[in-house]
């Protein structure tokens, strides 16, 4: 029998660190890349000669990104391995750095993610099986598709999925590492340019450039470098799931979502009850909505209620995606999962400022990536 | 001799007023699916010689749509609607409907296949490709 990530020695964040996700510029992926490592270091009070491995999730680089950005601080020679798996590729890099460190191998290693915007090269394109619509669906049509289908079942109106992109970016404007700092209102939010089906604008996620770094320890490491277990959070689920045959036309995210979170719950010991807050993979407003409920927050069709009662507003019963989520503080790829460990933690240790949700022990941050892939990881305050 | 052609060959016959989509039936498992692939059961991972062609009516309901204003398709101008059709004999498909845009359209409507002309070329070959015309409705124009 496998063993879950529960059941091995215990990992805790120990470091967190940001380059600001925002609109592709000159900056080079090597100043987004240390900046936030930099930033790690420094959160964690730890050297870089501390560092042991390295997990970097990148999707747009190219080959052999990782050792040309981090010889900078000094070529230590410990592996440095990048990770890819589409939108979720921080997440994993962040899950292979636990399991690292769970099964004994490393004390302490870095997970990261580093991307810039490059034209995307998708191998499922390439499989020489052809579809009625090809690229006349993008991603955004996809969850065009799903927000009609949801309103219509559910009875919701386009300005209720809207108060999704409203609320997140609220959260946003208060994250200094978000792309999009400027708290809207709905009248904003619902503003031409119309995208696809009732999509806008700003129900899209920005995809930018960033870094995200997180530093995983074991306690052995924590009490020998001596650093402050308290602000360090520990993981109590990593779960990875791929998509599988449903019926019909069965939602597959929602599906997918469902029960890679339950395992989560499972391994974490844990229910949805038990949840302080969510960093949530919303890259389109309908997703959050569609998303609290396959995490079972509340029933189907629930979810616009839930949003409008505020109790998935910071302060409320569950707080979803206070960074601003992917709507706000923005989806630049390879670093996204990573960063939403980075805010998770920050909140569990209460260090997040006008963005802090009151009392916050349990968190979960969750990634959906084409293929499809989910990742999901539960953090507990330290 | 001039010729019709389906823009997406192996996907739908290139004549017929409602053509037919052209799927596949795992006699492993019953599993039935659309588009066809040349590498296995997607369910139960069966291996290619067991799937079987399967002539898919084409015919179903209007399961969600979405008027597209962005896209990086060819042949079509935005905008276009696109639906998911839950088809008679099983799979659900993303397909291009005929009308432009999703006014008078609703969940549930029943849906048919047509063909629409895309033009023809300088010796006079004509590509036709499957939309989705709502019940009803004038088609798209070839027949
Ligand atoms: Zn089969």
């Amino acid at each position: 029998m496998g063993k879950t990530l529960r059941e091995l020695r215990p990992v805790r964040v120990v470091g967190i660190g940001l380059h600001r996700y925002q609109r592709m510029s000159e900056t080079t992926f090597v100043t987004l890349g240390l900046t936030a490592v930099r930033e790690a270091l420094a959160d964690a009070g730890l050297a870089w000669r501390d560092i042991e491995s390295v997990y970097n999730g990148t999707a747009l680089l190219g080959l052999a990104s990782t050792r040309p950005m981090l010889r900078h601080l000094g070529a230590s020679g410990i592996p440095m391995t990048q990770v890819e798996n589409a939108s979720a590729s921080g997440s994993t890099a962040f899950a292979q750095a636990c399991l690292e460190v769970a099964s004994g191998i490393s004390d302490v290693v870095l997970a990261m993610g580093v991307d810039k915007p490059a034209p995307l090269a998708i191998a499922g394109s390439k499989t020489g099986i052809r579809d009625l619509v090809g690229s006349r669906v993008a991603p955004f049509t996809h969850f065009a598709l799903l927000t009609n289908e949801y309103m219509h079942r559910h009875g919701v109106r386009p300005e209720q999925v809207a108060q999704v992109a409203v609320k997140n970016s609220q959260n946003g404007a208060a994250n200094p590492y978000a792309q999009r700092q400027k708290a809207r209102t709905l009248e904003e939010v619902l503003a031409p340019p119309q995208i696809s089906g009732a999509l806008t604008r700003l129900q899209c996620c920005p995809i930018g450039e960033g870094a995200a770094a997180v530093i995983v320890a074991s306690d052995d490491a924590i009490a020998r470098l001596g650093l402050e277990s308290a602000r360090a959070p520990r993981v109590l689920a990593s779960v990875t799931r791929t998509e599988r045959v449903y019926p019909g036309a069965k939602n597959f995210d929602a599906e997918l979502t469902s029960e890679t979170t339950s395992l989560a719950y499972e391994q974490a010991g844990i229910g949805p009850q038990d949840l302080d807050l969510i960093e949530c993979h919303d890259a389109f407003a309908i997703e959050e909505l569609l998303y609290v409920e396959a995490m079972g927050l509340c029933g189907e069709g629930e979810g616009a209620g839930m949003l409008a009662n505020g109790d998935t507003a910071i302060g409320g019963r569950c707080a979803v995606s206070p960074s601003g989520g992917l709507l706000a503080m923005g989806h630049p790829i390879g670093p996204t999962g990573a960063g939403q460990i980075c805010e998770l933690t920050r909140q569990l240790r209460g260090e997040a400022g006008a963005r802090q949700q009151p009392d916050a022990r349990t968190g979960l941050a969750h990634m959906v990536g084409i293929g499809a892939v989910c990742v999901v990881h539960v953090l507990q305050a330290g | 001799m001039p010729e019709r052609r389906a823009a997406h060959p192996g996907l739908y016959p290139a004549s017929g007023e409602h053509p037919p989509l052209l799927g596949q039936r795992c006699a492993g498992c019953g599993h039935v699916a659309f588009p066809p692939n040349p590498y296995g059961c997607e369910s139960c991972g069966a291996e290619p010689d067991a799937l079987e062609s399967r002539e898919l009516a084409g015919a179903g309901e209007l399961a969600a749509f979405a008027t597209v204003h962005l896209h990086m398709g060819k042949g079509i101008e935005a905008p276009f609607t696109v639906g998911v059709v839950v088809l008679d004999d099983g799979p659900a498909v993303r397909a291009t409907l005929t009308c432009p845009t999703d006014e008078g359209l609703r969940i549930g409507d029943r849906v048919q296949s047509v063909l629409v002309s895309q033009g023809s070329d300088d010796d006079g070959n004509e590509t036709v490709e499957l939309r989705f015309a709502p019940l009803g409705a004038s088609d798209g124009g070839a027949s």
